[in-house]
């Protein structure tokens, strides 16, 4: 039987040689270059230099994990960074292709609106019934600003997620590292007790969009609920209407993403009303990576709890040794631990079974995607930094 | 002959529409039976009240519509008005229906079933009838194709008959919805529906508003 010192010692973060880490980072750096170093799709300097500083960053912080053997402060950098790059490229791409970062109608009619991941479970009822896309894009590129069509992002989206589940929400999605950004400036919350059931909202807001876009044959969240269509592009209000629906688009950012993440240190968009964060819950149960309590180490100390950015960890659920199915894989809970006894988990393994290989797989497969997906958002972020630089 | 064939028409029309009648319907139904009790039977009593009264509100309209000689219009009349009347009304009752179900689980999941007969189930049922009655009345798409063949017809009589068999045909799609009381009712469930509730009213809410002041839709 260990002791407690024992165990303790057990619990330290595995920290690596810096050759090992070299070794265990090489595949990482290939893959930065085979996405960043390519001169045919960047085609000036500012981009070149942006591609070259994204894969850097990329490569340095997985470096970082491998090191120091803790995910959640490093995936932070990275996280927060596409958070606010992202509107940077996006906005400059608008202005540059529309003049303006508000929607016209005739851009609608004519199926060229950029379609995120978003909408996708708001399509899916509707495409049923009707075999039509309540959605004013393309399936395919269509021009202007509808990048490479709905498919594509349908497409990407599915991969990543079959693979990384909810890991979506903290490695691929360019909404959510703004509030993580916010929640990571107080030093402690100011508001510490919030009640369990507002993590119900969420399934409510899936529910009611769902059921609306539906009824009424339009992207019901993109169309009213949406906050961060007051960093990407807004309605363009010709009336009052108009006018309402971006009122909530600015109230819900600045409530939800701005003001309540510095109060409580939460990401409550995430937590509480992103319909698309309920609707991949669902796939964490398709995904193979998990993270499981091991219960003989674990002292109810309710630092795993505090430190969950998404209220993924209950007393319940720390009892039954597993998180909520809307954990979102961002590692703070197993960084938090004293005594390592919340762990990357493989279904099929024994819990608690070499947590660090469980670890390792889930990073190579997050981080692959990360590099590709938020890594060239992140470089068209930076590019157009240097543009206006230059 | 001609009456055979011109309810086997109406019938076809409904069942043809059922899709997009569940679509219309859906944001107000299945929050509702959600906030229910669990089962079956509770379910389908509730589903057959809604279907009732939705039916009312169909012969009514019809009728008054008839009187009016406004039946054959629908497409071209001002719909904005009454149809921004029924959302206000709507989320009105969406709201009081997700008041009312709010100690709805604590009875369903409680150990006796005589706490069932509480006050909060007939609440329930009259929210199920008010919920149908107001959706009857919503011009939705097949509601109107079905007003537009009805005012061809030669007397009122028919015309009901032509809705009545064209009710019958949507309401085959709505009867998979009895299955949603298969489903396990607990405070997550319950809660869940009764926040979808409180939202879908608001959305009504600022449509209804915004048709009533006779604003148009976005970007427009």
């Amino acid at each position: 039987m260990a002791t407690e010192a024992q165990l303790l010692r057990l619990a330290r973060p595995a920290t690596r040689t810096m050759g090992r880490s070299v070794l265990l980072t090489l595949p990482i750096v290939l893959w930065s270059f085979l996405m960043f170093g390519n001169p045919s799709v960047h085609q000036d300097l500012q981009a070149h230099i942006a591609g070259a500083m994204t894969a850097v960053f990329m490569i340095v912080l997985f470096f970082m994990m491998m090191k120091t053997g803790t995910t959640y402060r490093w995936r932070r950098w990275f996280f927060v960074s596409l958070g606010l790059l992202f509107p940077i490229g996006f906005i400059h791409n608008v202005i540059a292709m529309r003049g303006t970062m508000g929607i016209p109608v005739e851009e609608m009619i004519a199926g060229r609106t950029p379609f995120c991941f978003m909408p996708i479970p708001l399509l899916i009822l509707p495409a049923a019934f009707t075999r039509t896309l309540v959605f004013p894009g393309s399936i395919l590129p269509n021009g202007g600003m509808s990048g490479s069509g709905i498919a594509a992002m349908v497409g990407l989206w599915l991969a990543i997620t079959l693979v990384i589940g909810k890991g979506w929400c903290s490695y691929a999605c360019f909404f959510g590292g703004i509030e993580e950004g916010m929640a990571a400036v107080p030093k402690r919350a100011k508001i510490r007790k919030i009640d369990p059931r507002w993590r119900y909202l969420t399934w409510a807001v899936l529910l009611a969009m769902v059921l609306l876009s539906l009824a009424l044959f339009e992207p019901a969240y993109c169309m009213w609920l949406c906050p961060f269509k007051a960093v990407s592009e807004y309605v363009a209000a010709r009336n009052t209407v108009g006018l309402i629906q971006n009122g909530i688009f600015v109230l819900l950012f600045a409530g939800l993403v701005i003001a309540l993440p510095l109060l409580t240190k939460k990401r409550t968009q995430c937590s509480f009303f992103c319909p698309f964060g309920a609707f991949q819950s669902i796939f964490n149960k398709t995904s193979i990576f998990e993270v499981k309590i091991d219960q003989t180490r674990c002292k109810p100390c309710v630092l795993c709890q505090n430190a969950c950015p998404n209220m993924s960890l209950s007393k319940e659920s720390v009892a039954r040794g597993e998180a909520l199915m809307s954990c979102m894989k961002c590692g703070a809970c197993v960084d938090a631990c004293p005594r390592q006894a919340v762990v990357w988990h493989i279904k099929g393994t024994k819990v608690a079974w070499k947590p660090e290989r469980a670890r390792l797989m889930f990073l190579y497969a997050a981080w692959a995607m990360a590099v590709m997906f938020g890594g060239s958002i992140i470089a068209q972020g930076i590019a157009t930094i240097l543009h206006f630089l230059a | 002959m001609v009456g055979p064939i011109l309810f086997g028409e109406a019938l076809a029309l409904g069942l043809a529409s059922g899709p997009a009648c569940i679509a219309a319907c859906g944001p107000v139904l299945v929050p509702s039976l959600l906030t229910g009790q669990a089962g079956l039977r509770p379910n389908a009593r509730t589903l057959t009240v809604f279907l009732g009264a939705r039916l009312l509100g169909y012969l009514l309209f019809a009728v008054v519509a008839w009187e009016l000689g406004i039946l054959a219009s629908l497409v071209t009349a001002p719909r904005g008005l009454m149809i921004g009347a029924v959302y206000v009304l709507l989320a009105g009752v969406l709201l009081w229906y997700a008041y009312s179900a709010k100690h709805i689980c604590a009875q369903s999941c409680s150990d006796s079933k005589l706490v069932n007969i509480g006050e909060n189930k007939h609440r329930l049922v009259a929210g199920a009838a008010a919920l149908g009655f107001l959706t009857g009345l919503n011009l939705c798409p097949p509601f109107v194709v079905a007003g537009i063949r009805a005012a061809g017809l030669g007397s009122v009589v028919q015309a009901l008959l032509f809705f009545s068999f064209f009710f019958v045909g949507t309401s085959v799609w709505f009867v998979p919805f009895a299955g949603l009381g298969c489903m396990v009712r607990n405070q997550a469930v319950n809660t869940v529906a009764r926040m979808a509730m409180a939202l879908i009213a608001l959305y009504y809410l600022i449509l209804g508003i915004a048709m009533l002041l006779g604003r148009k839709g976005y970007g427009h």
